[in-house]
């Protein structure tokens, strides 16, 4: 009983611990999943976004840089030229000299296209020289147009200049030309921080590199070396207003951006490693995941111990019912889960106290089963009354029976045969016993005893007895052809007597027995004693309670161990054997019973 | 290191030099030197890990009239991530005006295996530094035309071991000769000091020569390579009643701008010389490129080649800054009035 059945194919820890699982990590990594995907695309529109305005503002400050130096060069141009040298206007012009440093040189032009002042960092100052500038592409260039920007120009083949040239509002004021020396950008460019480490480059029209932070990148005009910068350009033209990815000069990936400055045709381009650009979106979706990985962990732990609460009561019950079920009836189990399983609980815990009693009950049945005829048994245990049982003097008639013969048989059989016959002749007592609601008090080896109107009192105890008497000798008589065939020479001999008698339960612990004492039980012993085969003897008692009923013969009085006078007996129903019969039954009568 | 009694031997740490340095005591100085920095280098030379780059720092004078280009060159290698002591040790090699000992002594630097040799201060000292290697990469610091010079292949791609740093003072000498003729409108003869040993003279004077007709005036051209020869200059300029005295670019002359100031106070002659030390210390006009600048991007580039730049890819760059001085107070003594022309130009007016 104790033994455990076999562990189940599929253990519902696993199926709950599965289903709570996924039940939590579900919508988990859906909605993380999700959230990573839109916060991506979101982030990298931001990126596209924010390079983008990057670049515009740095174009904006590069457009201001030029701007400023064209805003400068009107102030040469406000006023006509009269005929003679303009001392006003030189003053003018070297303090423009002074006040922007990136001019380096300035040329005014009279409407006529004639030299009329030229200021100089490096070269000699020129008044007045006449000479003819009339097709100048930028004294042209900024008649037509107010103001005009030339082609950048790589000095020495390795410093970049810029001609600016800017007109009056009348022709008469003429033309101011400068050399604008574009190393100046390089203030203005690597003071342009993108992100942390991205920054900002210029291009021209034809793709040279005008603008970098690393100012020898363009002092070397190289155009080999500023190709990959020509491919990111050519690259963000491909796809307008969105950031792309490629490599610098030093072959690393970087995000760009671009943003033309269109009065010069130059291109200014943003750019920013790659590694940092990203880093919000990696920072974002590394974020994700651990959380995903975290709150993976926390399910686990969450459906490990939810399983956990809900198997542990289904545990301690199976581990519960199976000591019940071995019989354990005390056994208790504890749950105060506040649930189904406690209820469930409780109707084990009180099938195990029904079981108790009714385990109880059985074996107080047993045990009163042992003496009483079951149906007596069953029904002192209803009544839940043993007090029946108790000790008291009330009136029985005691019945004896034994075998005629049974000391010689047991002398002479074989064990086997001698415990075959008496458990055949046991069974057959014990049944008509049982049928008369008799009381079985005694076996002892052939000799058995038993009461009737005790403990449970009947009506017509005596006729009840010699009913019983008869039924065993019927039965017996019936057994005793069978074992004469077999060479047993066996008889058998009721003696009943009546009269009060002293009853209850002696003996103690497991050996507790129902029995009589009194005058009334060594009478029906010796009774029985003395007769003989086929013989019920009754005594004076039962013969009267038995009146007319039952065809009783009162036989001589006899003498009767231990009884000081001779003793009346009767016999129930006097046998009509023939002689044969009777002198075989007188020498089995004459030996001892027992 | 040597540690001798002559202080171009003297190593000392960038920035910590001197303020001031009497000539006629050097010695006691140079020994004085000696004890305080002696302890010092030893220290710092046994501290410092044997992996750290050196750079060779070849001086045509002494650490004192460099002091202000030191401190500049400090900036920009610090500027490239590079502190003297943590990140590079200096080994220096000081010429102290003795120009024709600078082959040998950058040989020195060379035979040292410094990583990287630092040639400021002149075509002199370029050329002294590409004489003693042609595999050290060396930043040079001059005014000139390094192309002309014959330093570099091109500006834009040095190609050799050389790359550097030039300023336009040697293209604006005539301009120095301009602004004195803005002084003096009507006079119609300048003198012009020359150092005959310079590698740029002979360009600066056909520049000049040009200027000078251009401008319809004339020049004598006076020659000084030494010291001694400066007061000449000036009692030169004097007697041949020259409107004023015009300075050649020249490094020798630059160094020594104080004794220059001194001297033209001294003989009351209107100067103007190439660098701002010459008005700060009381001359009367300096035009010429901003030595500052010039340094510090030496440093820059000293410091682009310690990290692994190569010279040939570094391109020659151009301090496009040209700054003119005026001391106003100098001026005055001469009984001259500046015209606002030249006063709408300074970049600075010393009153």
């Amino acid at each position: 009983m104790t033994e455990r059945p076999a562990s189940p194919r599929a253990s519902l820890f696993t199926k709950y611990f599965l289903a709570l699982f996924a039940a939590a990590v579900g919508p988990l990594l859906v909605a993380g999943g999700s959230e990573a995907w839109f916060g991506y695309r979101d982030q990298r529109d931001r990126l596209s976004d924010l390079l983008d305005s990057e670049a515009r503002l740095a174009a904006f400050k590069i457009e201001y840089f030029l701007q400023g130096i064209s805003d400068q060069l009107e102030w040469m141009v406000q006023l006509p030229w009269s005929a003679g040298t303009d001392e006003r206007r030189r003053l003018d012009a070297l303090r423009l000299l002074r006040q922007v440093p990136p001019v380096m040189s300035l040329r005014l032009v009279d409407a006529t296209g004639r030299e009329r002042l030229f200021v100089s960092r490096i070269g000699l100052n020129r008044v007045e020289s006449g000479d003819d500038h009339s097709d100048d592409p930028a004294a042209l260039g900024a008649a037509a147009q107010g103001a005009w920007f030339g082609p950048v120009i790589f000095q020495g083949g390795s410093e970049p200049f810029l001609t600016v040239a800017v007109a009056g509002n009348r022709s008469a004021a003429g033309v101011a030309i400068a050399e604008v020396n574009l190393k100046f950008i390089w203030d203005v460019i690597s003071a342009i921080q993108v992100g942390r480490t991205g920054e900002a480059f210029v291009l021209d029209a034809p793709g040279r590199l005008v603008a970098h932070p690393d100012i020898s990148l363009v002092l070397r005009a190289d155009d080999a070396s500023t190709r990959p910068l020509q491919l990111l350009r050519s690259a963000i033209l491909a796809q307008p207003g969105q950031a792309i990815a490629g490599r610098d000069t030093k072959g690393d990936a970087v995000m760009a951006a671009m943003a033309p400055i269109p009065m010069v045709e130059w291109s200014v381009i943003v750019k920013q490693p790659v590694a940092e650009a990203f880093g919000p979106i990696y920072a974002a979706l590394w974020r994700t995941g651990v959380l995903l990985v975290a709150g993976t962990l926390f399910a686990a732990l969450l459906a490990y111990w939810l399983s956990q609460r809900m198997i542990g009561p289904i545990r301690l019950l199976e581990d519960g019912v199976a000591r019940i079920g071995a019989g354990q009836f005390d056994h208790r189990i504890e749950l105060a889960t506040g649930d189904e399983f406690e209820r469930l609980a409780g109707r084990f815990n009180h099938m195990a106290g029904e079981l108790a009693v009714s385990q109880e009950r059985s074996e107080r049945i047993n045990r009163l089963k042992r003496f009483l005829a079951p149906q007596v048994a069953e029904l002192i245990e209803r009544s839940g009354d043993e007090r029946v049982l108790d000790g008291r003097r009330v009136e029985v008639v005691a019945v004896f029976c034994d075998l005629r013969g049974f000391t010689a048989f047991a002398a002479q059989a074989q064990p086997e045969a001698i415990i075959s016959v008496l458990g055949t002749y046991y069974d057959a007592m014990e049944r008509v016993i049982a049928a008369h609601e008799a009381t079985l008090t005694s076996f002892s080896g052939d000799g058995i005893m038993a009461l009737v109107n005790a403990p449970v009192a009947c009506p017509d105890p005596a006729l009840r007895a010699v009913a019983m008497a008869r039924a065993m000798q019927d039965c017996v008589q019936a057994l005793l052809v069978d074992w004469r065939a077999a060479g047993h020479e066996l008889g058998f001999g009721v003696g009943l007597a009546m009269g009060p008698a002293t009853v209850g339960r002696i003996g103690s612990g497991g050996r507790l027995d129902y029995t009589a004492v009194g005058h009334v039980v060594n009478l029906a012993s010796r009774l029985c004693a003395s007769a003989k085969d086929r013989e019920i003897l009754a005594d004076r008692t039962v013969a009267r309670a038995v009146g007319t009923a039952v065809a009783l013969t009162e036989l001589e009085a006899r003498p009767l161990k231990g009884f000081a006078r001779h003793v009346p007996v009767f016999i129930v129903d006097a046998p009509r054997h023939d002689a044969s019969r009777d002198n075989a039954s007188a020498v089995i009568g004459e030996s001892a019973p027992g | 290191m040597p540690v001798a009694g002559r202080d171009k031997f003297v190593s000392q740490p960038l920035g910590a030099h001197p303020a001031q340095a009497a000539p006629c005591r050097r010695d006691v100085l140079a020994s004085m030197l000696a004890i305080c920095v002696l302890p010092a280098a030893m220290t710092s030379a046994r501290a410092q890990p044997s992996t750290l780059p050196v750079i060779g720092y070849l001086g045509s004078e002494s650490p004192e009239r460099y002091a202000s280009r030191l401190g500049a060159f400090a900036q920009g290698l610090s500027e490239a991530g590079y502190v003297e002591g943590r990140d590079v040790s200096m080994l220096f090699r000081w010429a102290d005006g003795q120009y024709r000992q600078l082959p040998a002594l950058a040989k020195e630097l060379a035979d040292a295996g410094v990583t990287v040799m630092v040639a400021p201060g002149g075509a002199e000292v370029a050329l002294a530094a590409k004489s003693a290697t042609t595999s050290i990469p060396i930043v040079f610091e001059l005014g000139g035309d390094p192309v002309a010079l014959g330093l570099v292949a091109s500006l834009a791609q040095p190609g050799g071991n050389m790359t550097g740093v030039t300023s336009l003072n040697v293209e604006v000498s005539r301009k120095r000769l301009e602004f004195m003729r803005e002084l003096f409108p009507q006079a119609q003869l300048f003198a012009i000091a020359a150092n005959p040993t310079s590698p740029t003279v002979k360009s600066q004077l056909a520049n000049l020569d040009a200027a000078a007709a251009t401008l319809g005036v004339e020049l004598r051209v006076l020659h000084a390579s030494t010291s001694d020869a400066f007061e000449e200059l000036f009692t030169a300029t004097r007697a041949i009643g020259a409107g004023g005295l015009v300075f050649t670019s020249d490094p020798y002359f630059t160094y020594r701008s104080r004794r220059l100031a001194e001297l033209a106070a001294q003989h009351g002659v209107a100067t103007i010389t190439q660098s701002r030390d010459f008005p700060l210390a009381g001359g009367l006009m300096s035009y010429g490129g901003d030595f500052r600048q010039s340094h510090r991007h030496t440093g820059i580039y000293a410091g682009r080649i310690l990290k692994g730049e190569k010279p040939a890819d570094l391109p020659v760059q151009r301090v496009t800054k040209v700054e003119l001085f005026i001391n106003l107070k100098a001026a005055q003594a001469l009984g001259l009035v500046v015209p606002p022309a030249l006063l709408s130009s300074a970049d600075m007016v010393i009153e």
